[in-house]
């Protein structure tokens, strides 16, 4: 009792802290903020924060609309830092309210913005968003890009209407003797797939509101746009989906966001708040088709080459060994020759080495909810997307990537007939065959608690001026993605301390030891040892596998022969709480001291001076 | 001193061959002679200035260096818009080491403007497509090599500085031109435990020795010093951004395809010849040059990418003809050669539509010094090869081609020899072989252009089947190898097919004729009026429309590709 008592006051003090800077940071979650609303409120916030703040327009929309990333801690040019992108799909408001939200959060409170810089993008796809405040709400996600869907005479000529007037676009049932849809004999609202092996006929169609614009007989295949900003991302690409564009960059959302972060080599995380959430579910593996560098099947014709056997494996080092004698001297043999000659392609699953931080730290953040009562009874967030943003920033940028989706509804439970003792295990998995979808049924108890049930429009009769007589209704959209304005608040306030938690594992590489040993005649061996006191390692596993993040170097300065070890030494990878060591033979014939300096585009310098020999 | 002399011989000789004042460039070009970056620019404008009428030249955009990449368009004003003509596109040097690739497309340029009203086939095409000309992709890539010390590879990069040797320093380590004399050469030292000898007929050529024989040298690779200090020679030099691995379709990081660059079209000249190449969808065939080897190279660049045999078929009637016209080519699919993302090609098939061909240009082959040019290389003897070539240079290239080996005194080596091939040798032709080169080749592109899709549209039947009701058939004809729309692109949906609109009358069916003798129709269901389709290499496509009403029917038929056509009926 004491213990909530506390907890409520303690949350008072938060909210009150929160609210008093409210004037000053111009940013309030009492709504959802459109495009305009957000330019407004970033540049409010660079005024006020001039020395701290630092806007970057980094793309232009093909609505016109204005694409700004929000850097944090301009004054810092040399420190790591985090990338944050919210809403690439367009469709996820709170996401916006969840970029803003950390912005306000870093402003609050200097302990994650000491030599950490930020940088925040919380509306990659404008023209989308527009969807969610225009007075036609569907579930918008491509931009204005001209795409003509139907391949017509003409573009976007068949979008959706608000055939009822309600500003929603929901759906249309018709009765019809080819229909393959029956309604649910547990709740006649929710349309289900006639099973024509139960004996089931359809005897409906089901189209989204509208009307046969162009008059091809298919109902609201063209309309505005577009590409989807959230799945037109070089890795995994979706070239067969029109909604990606044709290539990975095709339009300037992603171009811009593309080098706006290659231009920045100091990002050493990256962060998506969206529809999946890499925080609880790690990036999914069990992709199909991915070529093992620990096991390469030479083709024939490469074999002759090469002096090798097609029919067994190879590992990446041994294929460069094979390689070396027949290349030119001046030909360098690098796996990333052998991968492309030899076609062997991308990595599609994650790391096995990253998975173990990954559910790591997917543990703690449940355990983290879990202090604060917060449910994870609800339905899963979305797998991570072909084309998405957070699976380019792990697989090609090659650093942690970690997204949230900040909401979902909750779930109803399961009613589990446990019959205890019982002999046959399939009974007791035997539901009632016509039972709704979970996700169904808790949409709608959803709809029902949150929405007196409100997020499902009832179905109602409409004279169609091409299929006759239909009902329209069905599940309202945004219900799934977007609660009310007034929960916003303390849904980023309970989830997102735990992303600024997580910038705290990022590695943190330093000097750790060093060791010199007088060998005689002026030879002393130098031993160093380089530690990373943070929790994550550097770089990723893939990163490694990539080469993407710059490497970090020891650079040894001074009067001295190197006998044995390199100026310029990659220190490689290192895992979290990891000590390297690294050894050079030296001959100093004068000064006594050499510097050593541990140098990174990423965390920056370290220098220290060594004394040898005395 | 007689070291000196020669040394001095030899900067005589490239000097005047190759960067000499080699006269005014003035219409007709010569082509004895390779272009530096700032020549060809000349050379489009004089062009552009002789010909006003048929040519437009544009500055496409900037590359990294800031120097213009040029385009210049070939188009008749009299016989219509650029846009209404199928196009042809032409692009050269996206390699910067690749220069002969520019010259190909500065003599097409010139071929179609100064036989322009002279040749029958010339005229033709001249009027009949938009040409699009980029002599030069990698105009940074051009200027430094010839500007630079280079091998006959190096300098192919876009100028995006790369950490090639993971060492957190970029371009710090590349080729070093010790003695001074423009070309990046190969350096040897004596050595008798060296796994090469001389060979005993050609001193100059360095030969493997037998297992149990004694050494005489080792070879220690190309003109440089290890300037990072980390014991590797010139393994981090310029660049590293392939410009033909940089494309958006099908496109893989770099650890998958060296070279790809941080994400597709992150090159700002490709990316602004992709907004040329985009803002142009009547291009329906394109050329790009390289070197070399002889190969005339056609999609798919990965063995997994589907290609309609329908598209292999007009992809041939090209490719098959080109070959007897450029005698020793071959003809294959890209991933034949070796599998690539992101090449240039790939983009311009699957994201343009249009059919694209790789050129490689030159085969070193024939630079022969002997009796029967037909006479095949003897197997097993490896310097027989090199033998010929070095007489080549001998006897026919006047020594130009190969730098004796000389003595150098390397700051880490000590006392060493340079010699070898200098760079513009082994992939360019000397200059007195340019002028067939670029002529073969040049021929190829106005080949395709020839079979671009020519459409006729004829009424060729009309039958009274009612009151007010006619049966009217229209047939459309490509009299050419190229459809008016590749198979891919019908498939993948890229843009909306040709069309064939019916006005003046109600349509009340409409479709596409499958057998005429029999009345096989295939009726659209809706919309009868306006039909998609695409037109079929040196094929027909046939129509029936059931049309109500009186008076002049009008047939439109449009394309992205070819140019539109129009008949009309009386009913």
């Amino acid at each position: 009792m004491y213990k909530n008592l506390l907890t409520i006051f303690l949350l008072c003090l938060f909210v009150v802290s929160i609210e008093s800077l409210d004037a000053q940071n111009g940013i309030s979650f009492e709504k959802y903020h459109n495009n305009n609303e957000v330019q407004q409120i970033l540049k409010n916030l660079q005024q006020n924060h001039p020395a701290q703040i630092q806007l970057h327009a980094i793309a232009t929309s093909p609505g016109g609309e204005a694409i700004t990333v929000i850097e944090i801690g301009k004054n810092s040019e040399l420190d790591p830092a985090v990338f944050v992108g919210a809403n690439f799909e367009g469709n996820y408001p709170l996401a916006t309210e969840g970029a803003l939200g950390l912005v306000k959060m870093l402003l609050d409170s200097s302990k994650y913005t000491s030599g950490l810089k930020w940088y925040i993008l919380p509306l990659p796809n404008p023209d989308a968003s527009k969807g969610y405040f225009s007075g036609l709400k569907y579930d918008r996600t491509v931009n204005d890009f001209p795409i003509n869907n139907d391949v017509d005479e003409s573009l976007n000529e068949d979008g959706f209407e608000d055939l009822n007037g309600d500003g929603l676009i929901t759906q249309m049932r018709v009765k019809d003797l080819t229909g393959t849809y029956i309604a649910s004999k547990i709740d006649p609202r929710i349309m289900v797939p006639a099973d024509v092996k139960k004996n089931e006929r359809g005897e409906y169609k089901l189209y989204t509101e509208g009307i046969d614009n162009d008059g091809d007989g298919e109902y609201n295949e063209d309309g505005e746009g577009g590409i989807n900003v959230g799945i037109a991302f070089p890795h995994l690409f979706p070239k067969n989906k029109k909604e990606a564009g044709l290539w990975p960059g095709q339009t300037p959302e992603v171009y811009g966001i593309m080098k706006f972060i290659y231009d920045r080599p100091n990002i050493a995380m990256v962060y998506t708040l969206g529809s999946s959430n890499f925080c609880l579910l790690p990036p999914k593996g069990g992709r199909k088709g991915e070529a093992n560098p620990e096991s390469i099947k030479i083709p024939n014709r490469f074999a002759t080459m090469l002096g090798a056997d097609p029919s067994r494996s190879y590992t990446m080092n041994e294929v460069i060994e094979l390689l070396k004698l027949v290349l030119p001297a001046n030909v360098e043999a690098t796996p990333s020759l052998v991968s492309g000659y030899l076609g062997l392609g991308a990595a599609v699953n994650p790391m096995e080495d990253d998975l173990k931080f990954y559910t790591r730290l997917s543990e703690d953040y449940k355990n983290y909810l879990k202090n604060k009562s917060f449910s994870i009874e609800t339905l899963d967030p979305s797998a991570d997307k072909d084309g998405s943003f957070e699976l380019w920033a792990y697989y090609q940028l090659g650093v942690p990537s970690f997204s949230m989706n900040l909401f979902s509804v909750p779930k109803v439970k399961e009613e589990k007939k446990t019959e205890k003792g019982a002999e046959l295990p399939e009974k007791v998995e035997k539901k009632n065959p016509d039972e709704l979808s979970v996700k169904d049924k808790s949409l709608l108890a959803y709809s029902e608690k949150e929405f007196g049930g409100k997020g499902f429009v009832p179905w109602q009769k409409y004279s169609h001026p091409t299929l006759g007589e239909v009902e329209i209704g069905g599940f309202v959209p945004y219900l799934e993605s977007t609660p009310k304005p007034e929960k916003i608040d303390s849904l980023l306030k309970i989830q997102l301390p735990w992303l600024l938690q997580l910038s705290k594992k990022l590695p943190d590489i330093s000097f750790a030891d060093e060791k010199v040993t007088d060998m005689g005649g002026g030879v002393f061996k130098l031993e160093l040892y380089v530690g990373n006191k943070g929790y994550l390692p550097y770089p990723t596993s893939i990163g490694e596998r990539n080469k993407q993040p710059a490497p970090v170097v020891v650079v040894l300065d001074g009067d001295i022969d190197l006998l044995e070890g390199l100026k310029r030494t990659p220190l490689g990878s290192i895992g979290g709480n990891q000590v390297k060591k690294l050894t050079w033979l030296v001959k100093m014939d004068k000064k006594p001291t050499i510097s050593v300096k541990l140098e990174s585009t990423v965390f920056g310098s370290e220098v220290k001076q060594i004394k040898i020999g005395g | 001193m007689r070291r000196y002399i020669l040394l001095f011989q030899l900067i005589l000789i490239f000097t005047t061959v190759f960067s000499a004042d080699k006269g005014k460039i003035e219409v007709p070009l010569r082509f004895d002679r390779y272009y530096n970056y700032e020549e060809v620019v000349e050379a489009l404008k004089v062009l552009n200035k002789a010909f006003p009428e048929l040519t437009k030249l544009d500055v496409v955009g900037k590359s990294e260096e800031g120097r213009e990449i040029y385009a210049l368009t070939i188009n008749n004003p009299k016989t219509g818009e650029p846009l209404s003509k199928p196009g042809v596109y032409v692009d050269g040097n996206i390699h910067g080491n690749e220069i002969q690739a520019g010259e190909v497309c500065l003599y097409y340029a010139n071929m179609l403007l100064t036989k322009y009203g002279e040749n029958d086939k010339i005229t033709k095409v001249v009027d009949k497509n938009a040409h699009y000309i980029i002599p030069v992709v990698n105009v940074d890539g051009r200027y430094h090599f010839f500007t630079d010390a280079n091998t006959p590879s190096s300098n192919r990069s876009i100028r995006v500085p790369r950490d090639d040797d993971g060492d957190g320093l970029v371009d710090e380590d590349g080729y070093d031109d010790l003695d001074g004399d423009g070309n990046i050469c190969q350096m040897r030292i004596k050595d008798p435990f060296g796994a090469y000898k001389v060979d005993p007929e050609d001193k100059r050529i360095m030969v493997r020795i037998k297992p149990g024989e004694q050494g005489e040298y080792t070879l220690l690779g190309f003109e440089g010093i290890d300037n990072d200090g980390d014991g590797k020679l010139n393994e981090d030099g310029e660049g590293y951004l392939d410009a033909n691995r940089n494309w958006g379709y099908n496109w893989m990081p770099s650890y998958v395809q060296s070279g790809a660059g941080n994400f597709p079209l992150s090159g700002i000249g490709l990316k602004a010849i992709n907004d040329y190449i985009t803002a142009r969808p009547n291009i329906i065939i394109g050329f790009a040059f390289h070197n070399n080897g002889g190969m005339w190279l056609r999609v798919p660049s990965e063995k997994s990418i589907y290609v309609d045999p329908s598209d292999i078929a007009a992809y041939d009637v090209i490719g098959k003809e080109a070959l007897k016209i450029t005698p020793g080519y071959v003809y294959q699919a890209s991933y034949d050669l070796y599998v690539t993302y992101g090449d240039f090609d790939s983009h311009l098939f699957y994201i343009n539509g249009a059919f694209s061909f790789t050129g490689e240009l030159f085969q070193r082959e024939s630079e022969t010094y002997r009796e029967d040019v037909k006479k095949s290389q003897q197997p097993g003897n490896e310097a027989d090869l090199p033998r010929e070539l070095l007489k080549f240079n001998d006897k026919v290239a006047q020594g130009e081609l190969y730098k004796e080996w000389k003595k150098f005194i390397h700051p880490t080596y000590g006392e060493i020899e340079i010699g070898g091939w200098v760079k513009m040798s082994s992939r360019l032709p000397h200059p007195f072989m340019l002028p067939e080169l670029v002529h073969r080749n040049a021929s190829v592109v106005l080949l395709a252009a020839d079979n671009t899709p020519e459409i006729t549209m004829e009424v060729f039947d009309v039958k009274k089947i009612g009151k007010e009701l006619h049966q009217v058939r229209v047939r459309l004809q490509n009299k050419k190898g190229l459809p008016t729309m590749s198979a891919n692109s019908v498939k993948t949906k890229l843009y909306p097919q040709d069309m064939l609109k019916v006005s003046g009358g109600k349509v009340v069916a409409g479709g596409k004729i499958n057998d005429a003798r029999i009345n096989k129709v295939t009726y659209k269901e809706k919309k009868p009026e306006i039909q998609f389709l695409a037109i079929p290499s040196y094929g027909v496509a046939e129509y029936q429309f059931l049309i109500e009403g009186k008076g002049e029917i009008i047939f439109n038929y449009s394309s992205l590709k070819a140019k539109c056509a129009t008949a009309s009926v009386k009913l």
